[in-house]
């Protein structure tokens, strides 16, 4: 199952962004409040290190502050529109890191009452997948990780990055392909 | 006909649903199952991504961080008190000699014509016709000569109102009002922290008044818990964000604090533990599970934070073993409290009470284990053996899921030979 993130804003939500877009501070700040865990949730998978995804973390809310007059145009949840704030700026992050440690990191997934066997198995394979996803081109990532892991729908995808739903489903398409053969590669090279 | 990624975008779908199948989804596409097979597999290794949240004292600190960074660079007025209006508003620079001119007016207003007036205002409350005056009076003297540290002083005196002014509005019953006070401590607050780190910059000595802040935001927690209590649901989230706001700004004061006097730190914030324990241990006497839970997150929170406090006073050079001897002490009076709280509770309340417990515990005993390798003895504390059992299972239970702490020895202790609580049987 998907994990049921997408759910549109509540009412209330809606008002604070209202109040947020009108540059109120306390609004903007109960915003950070109900979504700081996920934004650095999010964060964290792809950079895999605690002190980057809090830097990282801090700069959305602060881009998303920035920038909050030009949600008003977008159709989205405000959750999806940070999710690309936070997008850009790990795309940033990975264009300027020299070396290539986030791809290694061990991001652990959590407790699924498997034995400790079989969960350190599931912690490899995930690995692998990480691992792969992470080796994406920007919008293949992005469109992996919007409607994978973050249970977003195609057409909340195709509004944040101002596409098609069509043409979001031949990304999807490409991006599966890509991640078998770097599966696939990474098998044969074991 | 349908495309292919329309084909694999909804096979995807069904199968993660639980609609069906892997081999379902291949029967009905046959002439596909050797394209569609490879790419569904992979799509289903794809898992959600593990729960990983950042810690209370990351968001703490990075919550203060961005309202520092909204009210430093927003293109408005640095003069907080226009927010007094509900919003903040731009003020271009060619009217700032207008707002001089304001000020200058109000304070020869009330002077000349309503001293009196300014003086009956001081009672009024949120609502009330002489509550604008009220305010006035309270920009006025903050325009009045001092250096930051006593802007600061005089803002937390603004903060320290609000909050009696939210429990006379509470006793009142005048729960329309509420909000206001509530946003007009946030500004105060924000004032607050904005001329304490002023005053840091500028060199002048902070020790004094981030105590005040520290201490005086712990009273806040407490008066606001009580407002809280005094209040119907519907209203019960303007005081929750209100605490919300004293949190911040105890973790403000003391995380500067810290880097001066991590000792006196560190008192504080256990002095303010020891309040939110109080309050775990009455909504749990009242039958309040809820309101203990959110107590007991708060006090986590502030265990937390105490461990940062400790980091930070090792990074600024400092000698902590007192300040590490001091946490052992508390924590081991805190969860022999809790042990108390656990005691007066009926059966299925007291899973709560006994997670607490094992982190405290977990966190006791590393930091004991830290004080005995310096040969410092620190305290254990006296638990019945029904609860130590619990809390011991408990312990192991998440010891298991990351490293062991200490050896498991035979017969319980510590590998020091020391009695260990938690294993006792």
């Amino acid at each position: 199952m998907y994990r049921d993130r997408s759910e549109g804003q509540t009412s209330d939500e809606a008002v604070l962004v209202e109040r947020a877009v009108g540059r109120d501070a306390n609004a903007f700040g109960k915003l950070y409040d109900m979504h700081v865990d996920r934004v650095y949730g999010h964060i964290y998978y792809r950079v895999g290190n605690e002190a980057d995804a809090q830097d990282l973390t801090q700069q959305v809310f602060i881009k998303a502050w920035q920038a909050i007059d030009r949600y008003r145009k977008t159709a989205t949840p405000f959750i999806a529109w940070l999710m690309t704030i936070s997008h850009n700026l790990v795309i940033d992050f990975y264009r300027t890191r020299k070396d290539r440690a986030y791809l290694e990191a061990e991001v652990l997934a959590s407790d699924s009452g498997l034995s400790p066997e079989r969960a350190a198995e599931a912690n490899l394979e995930q690995q692998r997948v990480r691992r792969a996803i992470l080796q994406l081109r920007g919008d293949e990532q992005q469109v992996v990780i919007l409607r994978f892991m973050e249970g977003f729908e195609f057409a909340e995808i195709a509004t944040l990055l101002k596409k098609k739903e069509g043409n979001i489903r031949v990304i999807l398409h490409r991006a599966l392909v890509k991640l078998r053969d770097i599966l696939e590669k990474e098998v044969e090279q074991s | 006909m349908k495309k292919f990624e329309d084909i694999l975008a909804q096979c995807i779908d069904n199968i993660k649903a639980g609609r069906c199948s892997i081999e379902d989804c291949l029967n009905r596409y046959p002439s596909l199952r050797k394209q569609l097979e490879p790419l569904l597999r992979v799509a289903l290794e794809i898992r959600e991504p593990p729960d990983v949240k950042p810690s209370g004292s990351f968001k703490v600190k990075a919550r203060v961080q961005l309202m520092e960074h909204i009210h430093d660079r927003q293109p408005v007025t640095k003069w907080p008190w226009a927010r007094y209006n509900g919003q903040t508003k731009q003020i271009p620079l060619q009217r700032r000699f207008s707002m001089v001119s304001i000020i200058v007016a109000i304070v020869l207003t009330l002077s000349a014509v309503g001293g009196g007036t300014a003086y009956a205002s001081q009672a009024s409350l949120p609502g009330d016709t002489l509550y604008q005056v009220k305010l006035s009076t309270e920009q006025v003297r903050m325009m009045m000569p001092a250096d930051d540290v006593g802007r600061a002083e005089r803002a937390l005196s603004f903060a320290e109102r609000r909050v009696e002014e939210m429990e006379a509005l509470a006793e009142k019953g005048r729960l329309q009002h509420l909000g206001l006070a509530v946003e007009k401590y946030d500004d105060a607050m924000a004032m607050v922290s904005t001329k304490m780190r002023q005053a840091s910059n500028e060199g002048l000595p902070t020790g004094n008044i981030t105590a005040l802040v520290g201490n005086a935001t712990a009273r806040h927690l407490s008066v606001l818990d009580r407002v809280f209590d005094l209040v119907p649901p519907e209203a019960q989230a303007a005081i929750a964000q209100a605490r919300n706001v004293s949190a911040t700004g105890h973790f403000r004061a003391l995380e500067a604090l810290a880097q001066v006097d991590p000792l006196r730190a560190v008192e504080i914030n256990m002095a303010a533990m020891e309040g939110r324990l109080d309050r775990v241990r009455e909504r749990a006497m009242a039958g309040d599970m809820n309101g203990a839970e959110a107590a007991l997150q708060q006090f986590e929170t502030m265990a937390e934070f105490g461990e940062d406090i400790s980091g930070i006073g090792q990074e600024m050079g400092k000698d902590t073993d007192e300040v590490e001897e001091l946490i052992a002490a508390a924590t081991s009076i805190h969860l022999e409290v809790l042990g108390e709280v656990w005691e007066g509770l009926p059966e299925q309340a007291r899973p709560i009470i006994e997670e607490a417990m094992a982190r405290a515990q977990i966190r006791h005993e590393r930091r004991v284990q830290a004080l005995e390798q310096k040969g410092i003895e620190a305290p254990h504390p006296q638990l019945g053996p029904q609860l130590s059992e619990r809390v011991r299972e408990r312990v192991e239970n998440m010891l298991s899921q990351t490293r062991p702490l200490w050896p498991t020895i035979p017969g319980g202790g510590t590998s020091s030979g020391r009695p260990c609580p938690s294993c006792r049987r």
